[in-house]
């Protein structure tokens, strides 16, 4: 609209406002300030706490020595560590597939035209805007292993949900899909609203099914949304750290250890805060090289509306 | 809406608009900076000390600092509580920037983060053994309280581990005397589930709660026959899989094995066990004397809970029981107001104030005297106190890694996931660190 000419014209009829500063580019002075403020609260003590990573630093006291790379061999001796990042990956996988394909499901039932979708859309959003403790809190009382309450009650099966080894990691992942559905549903409803209209119709005309239109219309057009989904949903399960350190702290034994929850206890727990540095370090780069792949692959698959 | 890419600031606009920023910035550091305590030039303004300590402290310490303000109205204390967890990320990372509370919560011995001598290691915990009350602490106790002959710690007595149990439960099962010995142990049991009432709650699903059945029999089964233990297996000596460790884990799954315990103990949390004796459900639980308090809560009357000593060994006289140091509190070597947090500790260790918050937490008061009280709970523990008592076995352990990986262990083999030999050697090797 008009806002295209008006960007068009401003540097010539514009009144220079910036003096002799008109060769900088306006957005970058805006910026500042918040790159600044960024730089001082995170760049620089996240940069600053790497160096930690290479000494034996016990978290209190002025006692510690550079240790070179010994905490990051360390790591690759450790059982627990090691156990902690095939826990990490599984619970990952699970919850980017399991959330997503839960979220658009709801994103595409609460689409069509109900009279009571903006009351459901509340519904399924509700849950992300708790805490995640205080879900982990709430679902233990639903995971009870008493054959007469909670879920057991629910399904009359008397299952020890979060005191099995084999199944506590699977119930996590339960509570995670069900307070974060909601959250990919909202963004998969955006891009499911900024589907002209036209493009259904013309596919219509043509002839297509209720499933070509979803294959050929709606999920190419989707890519936008399903991209920011699954970097979302991967970046947090892999630092994912409050459901469990709530719901099993960890256990029973080490069967739903994460990385967050190990590096957390080494650092907190043990009193080894170089080596847990040097786990954290390994988490961010682990997680930062996943988004850039991910985020390389999705893009390339997104198309032009 | 197009005005907003078309809008022009002029620089007096921009300049009005970063200043209101900068005002705001500076206005908000300004609020953040504001609780400074005063000790040079403020006579006139009370000195503010900060405890920050774990919930089981809040009882105790609420009465204890509103005495004190009769006592000394010119300091004010402000106290922050939260559980074991939050406390020892808070703090730990309080102490590693340098500006931990003047008073905080330290865990007795060694063997945990936040325990006395880890923290005086690192030279952050004030010596106080300057004060009266410091000559006093019982010679069994001194390894709870000091480092290298210092004394770092303040605390009000000791708790012991037990069977906590529901004497209406006992009743209706026919029990009339609490067991002495293993065996009997072992025929209560079977006597209260036959009546069907779950012999003993087990919480396994919150952590600490693991370690306690462990607890209550390592006393008999490897203290009665050697009390030197604990130096010898610092020597390298001993270990945990050649010494009766092994008969206690044995004994804590014949426990499981008999159906002795509640279904599913490692989905159970500590909470829904105390419910479960409390309401009868269950007829006991292996516990600290000191969550008394928190089984009394949630009975019907407070007098149906009572305490006997675990009998961990086949003949009486053979029968030791746990009995440590509670959490206490320190000062932080590098406080502002160092001398009027000693000054607090030292008010703490009077003997009324130590009867106070030992009947707090159903503790035994560290020393006694005519007025102390014994919560009748704990009575059937005295006579141990005096030579058949060992510490809880963690204040004794080298580092913080061994009582994590025996909350672990106990999971699994709860779970048949591993072996007791697998068990014992994993804690070994944590021990080895």
């Amino acid at each position: 609209m008009t806002a295209n000419i008006a960007r068009g014209s401003l540097p010539s009829t514009a009144r220079k406002p910036w003096g002799r500063f008109s060769s900088l580019s306006p957005s970058w002075v805006f910026a500042l300030p918040a790159l600044l403020v960024y730089a001082a609260v995170v760049l620089y003590p996240s940069l600053a706490g790497m160096v930690y990573a290479f000494t034996d630093w016990s978290g209190i006291g002025e006692d510690k020595s550079f240790v070179g790379l010994a905490n990051l061999t360390a790591m690759l001796h450790d059982e627990q560590a090691m156990g902690s990042i095939g826990n990490t990956l599984l619970l990952t996988v699970t919850i980017v597939a399991v959330q997503n394909g839960v979220g658009l499901l709801l994103a595409l039932g609460v689409h069509v035209k109900l009279r009571s979708r903006a009351v459901l859309r509340v519904v399924f959003f509700a849950p992300v805007v708790v805490s995640p403790v205080m879900v982990a809190f709430l679902w233990k009382y639903i995971y009870n292993p008493d054959p007469a309450a909670g879920l057991n009650g629910l399904l009359g099966t008397h299952i020890d949900w979060l005191g099995d080894p084999s199944l506590a990691l699977w119930s996590i992942a339960g509570t995670v899909v069900w307070q974060y559905a909601g959250y990919s549903m909202v963004i998969f409803l955006a891009g499911l609203e900024g589907i002209p209209p036209e493009l259904h119709e013309a596919a219509m005309i043509d002839g297509a099914g209720t499933w070509q239109r979803f294959r050929y219309v709606t999920w190419p057009l989707l890519a936008p949304s399903l991209t920011i989904n699954l970097m979302l949903s991967t970046i947090g399960g892999l630092k994912l750290f409050d459901q469990v350190f709530a719901a099993t702290n960890g256990g029973p034994g080490y069967a739903t250890e994460t990385l967050s929850t190990v590096l957390y206890k080494q650092a907190f727990v043990f009193g080894k805060f170089g080596y847990s540095t040097a786990i954290a370090l390994v988490l961010a780069l682990f997680v930062a090289a996943v988004s850039m792949v991910q985020l390389y692959y999705l893009r390339n698959r997104e198309v032009a509306q | 809406m197009t005005d907003l890419r078309e809008a022009r600031m002029s620089r007096a606009q921009f300049f009005r608009m970063m200043g209101g920023l900068a005002a705001a910035a500076a206005a908000t550091a300004a609020c953040s900076t504001k609780p400074q305590t005063t000790t040079a030039q403020g006579q006139q303004t009370a000195t503010q000390l900060k405890f920050v300590g774990v919930a089981d402290q809040k009882a105790a310490m609420d009465q204890l600092v509103a005495a004190y303000k009769q006592v000394k109205p010119g300091v004010s204390l402000t106290t922050t509580f939260a559980p074991t967890d939050q406390v020892q990320t808070s703090v730990r990372t309080q102490l590693g920037a340098g500006n931990a509370p003047d008073l905080h919560v330290v865990y007795p011995g060694d063997g945990s983060a936040m325990s006395m001598s880890q923290i005086a290691k690192a030279g952050l915990l004030a010596d106080l053994s300057d004060q009266a009350w410091t000559q006093t602490i019982p010679t069994g106790f001194k390894p709870a309280f000091q480092n290298d002959g210092k004394t770092y710690m303040y605390s009000a007595g000791s708790s012991v581990i037990g069977a906590v149990y529901n004497t209406k439960a006992f009743q209706k099962a026919g029990i009339d005397a609490p067991p002495t010995t293993w065996t009997e142990f072992l025929a209560v049991c079977d006597k209260l589930k036959k009546a069907g009432i779950t012999p003993i709650a087990l919480g396994a699903q919150t952590p600490w709660v693991t370690q306690l059945i462990t607890y209550a029999l390592v006393p008999s089964t490897v203290y009665a026959k050697d009390p030197t233990f604990d130096d010898k297996q610092r020597a390298g000596q001993t270990s945990f899989a050649q010494s009766g460790w092994r008969q206690a884990m044995e004994m804590y799954l014949e426990l499981q094995k008999r159906g002795f315990f509640n279904d599913n103990p490692n989905g159970t949390t500590f909470e829904q066990q105390t419910s479960m004796v409390a309401t009868g459900k269950a007829a006991m639980a292996i516990q600290v004397s000191a969550v008394l308090p928190d089984f009394r809560k949630s009975a019907t009357s407070p007098s149906d809970l009572s305490m006997f000593p675990v009998p961990g060994a086949d003949s009486a006289d053979q029968v030791w029981i746990p009995a440590g140091v509670v959490v206490g509190l320190g000062a932080s070597a590098k406080g502002k107001n160092l001398a009027e947090a000693k000054a607090f500790i030292d008010f703490l260790g009077k003997q009324e104030n130590i009867n106070l918050w030992a009947k707090a937490i159903s503790a035994i008061p560290l020393t006694q005297d005519a007025s102390s009280t014994i919560d009748p709970a704990v009575q059937s523990f005295l006579p141990f106190t005096k030579d058949r008592a060992v510490p809880f076995m963690d204040q004794r352990w080298p580092n913080a890694e061994v009582q994590p990986v025996h909350f672990a262990v106990v999971q699994e083999l709860l779970a048949g996931k591993i072996k007791i030999d697998d068990a014992l050697k994993k804690m070994d090797e944590a021990y080895a660190k």
